[in-house]
């Protein structure tokens, strides 16, 4: 829209017509206070905060509903509007109770901040303040009716953000009052959004209640550890006995992808990073069958001592290694680098829940192909294949609900089940559970194996016609069906393509190589040169894969597992005993099925005790910050660098850390030999300085971002706290046409959280997560 | 010419003079306080062998001493941990945990209590800051003062340690403000 200018306190400013007089004004630094606005959420002007004085009109006007014009002369601060600021203050306190200093908002209180400023702490009023009891909601959401102001920013949120609609106002004038759309519980996704926004004390949080107060945490900006979304939050944590705890998630930043949604899990389940089960000493399994506490020392030396003779007698391919999707990027190219260069195996896998590698081969050297997750808040129109985006993809969800809402963009839903993003889908198409490769031949004009319908055939016409299109499709999509997708999308002018998996970081764990066929950033292992200094001796031969790893260890012919962050034998449904001739080693928080069988147990940290990086679904490359930390565990990277160290391998090789790290920079053969180290000549070019501690992850990425070109984005960037889109384009792969992609979806709900979420107390603690049931996708 | 040198010198001697009798005026001054002391009786406070809870010593209404954590009238803890001493204090030597009051257990008259109140003497400066700071004025400065200790862990003070005793209440452990242990 043309643009227009205007005046605000004697600023000329010019924004595009439309524009709210509020958003033209904070965009320029003029500051409007606001309870009922807010970004993003429908209009309301219920709270007359936002006053102000337009000239030739006889009262004041609200700044959050008057759109900008041509002309327009506006006063934001004089004393009327400072007078009739205050009075609005002063009936709000009217039956506001003064308890700030118990209240969960106090420091942090939007009523606080505006009584400070305009000053109405003295009221005219002597009447007695109505008092309620406070509410419990649900275990994560407690009402203090009094507290509230009556902005209706919780009712908006819950209705238009979530598409939930749990909240509602009861009564009409005075008596008004915000009710849960149970009676006396709230029946809704348990997001804590109404809490996130409420700008008093009035919605308070279940984890966070009366725990602390906002100046006393840490606030911490790290990456959600469950789903594939990758949301960033920032994490408030205090100090304990045992290290630092979490008390609260929130992202009011507004900082990541995610703007400031978080789901349940975001935002309440980091709960199980206390629980008191978790495991904080090294467990060795004795001659008699029971696990036992030893020390560090002990455990390590015993589990490289029998990983070493293992090796050395029965040959590297008799070791397997199983990575894990949450841990950092560092730790899973160390982990497969550990496995290949120290154990010489190429037997290494991980719990695989889309086909990342089919995906990077359909796209390979094709520029610009992937969608952010930032994509589906402004593209003009989403395909949506397959998966339940509100279940799975919570952020995803959100992205587009706001995204149909605000820039009315167009949404085309093919399922076969019919979820709920069906409401704001400007067509839906429902198809036969294993219909998707038929749809997408379809789609491409080839109409055999697919009823069409007319609607079918509207969907079609539809698509075809759009001029921008992302497209995102779940683990229903494999190997040849991803091939065809993207033949097909790319037929279309402009596409964009995501796939979705499911673990905070099981794309990173694909893209480090944790598969027995492909290095990092999916080499292959036969093109391997690239590779050949850092990997002298690497096995030529694809190594087995997850279940051709249990097979082999039932078959008595797998000597030792090294299983890191992962329940195989649950996930699997493995049978325990086709272990017990293997010496298994596990690095797990919990006394999982897994590391209930295991010969070595040492406690690991999770993503929030941890640094390094993480990629969600979609590659997006975000930094993770250590918040917590846990007395007695240590991280999966360190323990790697420790295994290899009592396996006898030289850690400078495994993670280059120190001054010249595999030659001297060639000075003594002359710098001209070409003997020169790689590494220390690419940090000189990259102007990045050496690392120096074997623990430290930023090495390691060191070595990523030189070794795999997709991940070679700016790093000045990455540690400002914002995410990188990785380059899929630069990604060199073949892939066998007969290779087995092994996906086996997660079928996560909001409430559950693979093994993980099985920890979290708080996740079971909200009635839904009784009531929803998983999603049916079609498993291996 | 024998005029004005004659005038020069008088004013020079005059200038003399006169600060010769001002510092004997500022002695005498001084001097007259001290022989007026020397004429009043002798008061010495008695400590530490003078008689009652703090053994001789006399100390100020207004003394800023060893914290003290009171209750209202009901003989519930006034602190409702809401954070603003810790917030306040310069050294930041107040450490506090906070929890919920339930029906069965009420420690405060407030939806919170404080669970853990610390003060490490070790490096409170007694500015009084976190008394101005409260709101509920639960924490107030006692007259304790006898700190001391040769080992530092002694000094960080317990919520135990600081509480008034629980006075009207038989059968509770009575907290003693004065007698830090």
């Amino acid at each position: 829209m043309a643009d227009v200018t205007f005046t605000v306190d004697g600023k000329k400013l010019t924004a595009p017509a439309g524009t709210l007089l509020i958003d033209a004004c904070r965009k320029a630094g003029i500051e409007i206070p606001a309870f009922c606005y807010y970004p993003g959420l429908s209009l309301q002007a219920a709270c007359r905060m936002c006053v102000v004085r337009l000239e030739k009109v006889p009262k004041l006007q609200t700044a959050c509903t008057t759109p900008v014009a041509e002309g327009m002369v506006v006063t934001t601060e004089s004393d009327e509007i400072k007078q009739s600021r205050k009075a609005i203050l002063e009936l709000l306190l009217g039956n506001h109770p003064l308890d700030c200093p118990v209240c969960d908002a106090g420091g942090e209180c939007e009523l606080q901040d505006m009584t400070f400023k305009y000053g109405a702490a003295e009221s005219k009023y002597v009447e007695i303040k109505q008092h309620r009891e406070e509410q419990q909601w649900s275990p994560v959401v407690f009402f203090d009716r009094p507290r509230c102001i009556l902005c209706y920013r919780c009712v908006r949120v819950c209705g238009e953000g979530m598409d939930v609609w749990a909240l509602g106002v009861q009564n009409r004038g005075v008596s008004s009052v915000i009710s849960p759309n149970g009676e006396d519980h709230l029946d809704c996704e348990e997001c804590g959004m109404c809490i996130d926004i409420c700008p008093v004390g009035a919605l308070t949080s279940g984890t966070y209640r009366y725990k602390t107060r906002p100046w006393e945490m840490n606030h911490v900006a790290t990456v959600c550890t469950h789903c594939g979304d990758g949301c960033k939050t920032t994490l408030g944590v205090r100090s304990v006995d045992d290290g630092s705890e979490i008390i609260r998630g929130d992202n009011r930043d507004k900082s990541g992808m995610n703007g400031d949604f978080l789901c349940i899990k975001g935002r309440y389940a980091f709960d199980f990073t206390t629980r008191e089960d978790r495991i904080t000493k090294p467990l060795v399994r004795q001659p008699n069958g029971q696990l036992a506490e030893v020390s560090w020392e002990q455990a390590l030396e015993h589990a490289g001592m029998k990983l070493r003779e293992i090796r050395d007698t029965r040959g590297g391919s008799a070791i397997g290694v199983i990575g894990s999707t949450r841990t950092t990027n560092e730790e899973a190219y160390l982990l497969q680098k550990f496995a290949r260069t120290v154990l010489n195996t190429n037997n290494i896998d991980h719990h695989r829940t889309a086909d990342y590698a089919s995906f990077a081969a359909a796209l390979q050297g094709k520029a610009g192909r992937t969608a952010s997750l930032r994509d589906f808040l402004t593209a003009p129109a989403i395909l949506l294949l397959g998966n339940d985006a509100t279940e799975q993809h919570p952020a995803l969800a959100w992205n587009i609900r706001s995204n149909v809402r605000q820039n009315r963009a167009r949404l085309y839903v093919a399922n076969h089940a019919d979820i709920k993003l069906h409401r704001q889908a400007k067509s839906f198409l429902q198809i036969p559970q294993d219909g998707y490769a038929a749809l997408v031949q379809y789609l491409a004009g080839n109409e055999a194996g697919f009823d069409g319908t007319e609607i079918s055939a509207a969907f079609r016409e539809a698509l075809r016609k759009e001029e921008s299109l992302v497209i995102a499709f779940g683990s229903e999509f494999r190997g040849r069906d991803i091939q065809s997708l993207v033949d097909f999308g790319l037929g279309l002018p402009n596409v964009k393509f995501a796939a979705l998996g499911d673990y905070a970081n099981s794309r990173g764990a694909a893209d480090m190589g944790l598969m027995p066929d492909l290095l990092p950033g999916y080499v292959p292992l036969a093109a391997a040169k690239h590779f050949g200094e850092e990997y002298p001796s690497l096995p030529s031969a694809p190594g087995l894969d997850m279940l051709q790893m249990f097979d082999a260890a039932e078959a008595g012919n797998l000597g030792a597992l090294y299983v890191v962050g992962s329940n195989p034998v649950e996930r699997y449904g493995i049978d325990p005993t086709a272990l017990k001739n293997t010496f298994l080693i596990v690095q797990d928080m919990f006394m999982t099925e897994t590391a209930a069988v295991a010969d070595v147990i040492f406690p690991a940290a999770n993503l929030y005790e941890k640094s390094g990086t993480v990629t969600n679904t979609y590659g997006d490359l975000q930094l993770a910050k250590k918040a917590a930390d846990k007395a007695g565990v240590r991280t999966d990277f360190e323990l790697i660098v420790r295994l290899a160290d009592k396996m006898g391998a030289d850690p400078k090789k495994l993670v280059p850390f120190g001054r010249g790290v595999r030659a001297d920079m060639g000075q003594t053969r002359g710098a001209q030999s070409g003997e020169a180290d790689r590494h220390a000549v690419w940090l000189a070019a990259n102007n990045l300085e050496p690392k120096l501690s074997p623990f430290d992850p930023f090495a390691v990425f060191d070595e990523i971002q030189r070794l795999v070109p997709s991940y070679n984005v700016s790093r000045f960037e990455l540690l400002g706290g914002q995410d990188k889109q990785t380059r899929s384009d630069l990604v060199q792969i073949e892939l066998d046409p007969a290779r087995r992609d092994l996906v086996l979806p997660a079928n996560d709900t909001l409430f559950t959280s693979g093994t993980l979420g099985r920890y979290s107390r708080m996740l079971h603690s909200v009635m839904e997560s009784r009531t929803t049931k998983p999603a049916e996708t079609a498993a291996d | 010419m024998t005029r004005g040198w004659c005038k020069e010198y008088t004013a020079a001697s005059y200038t003399v003079v006169m600060s010769i009798v001002r510092n004997i005026a500022g002695i005498t001054k001084g001097m007259s306080i001290t022989f007026r002391e020397m004429l009043q009786p002798t008061e010495v406070e008695n400590y530490p062998d003078g008689p009652g809870p703090t053994r001789g010593a006399v100390l100020q209404e207004r003394f800023r001493g060893a914290h003290e954590l009171q209750r209202d009238e009901n003989g519930l803890e006034k602190c409702v941990a809401c954070f603003l001493c810790a917030a306040a204090c310069p050294s930041n030597c107040i450490y506090i945990e906070a929890a919920e009051n339930t029906a069965e257990q009420r420690i405060s008259s407030a939806e919170r209590y404080a669970k853990v109140y610390n003060i490490d003497y070790n490096r409170c400066i007694f500015c009084g800051y976190c008394v101005e700071a409260c709101p509920t004025d639960a924490i107030t400065h006692g007259h304790g003062f006898e700190l001391a200790s040769l080992n530092a862990t002694n000094l960080v003070m317990r919520k135990e340690d600081m509480l008034v005793a629980n006075v009207g209440m038989p059968g509770q452990l009575a907290a003693h403000s004065d007698s830090l242990k």
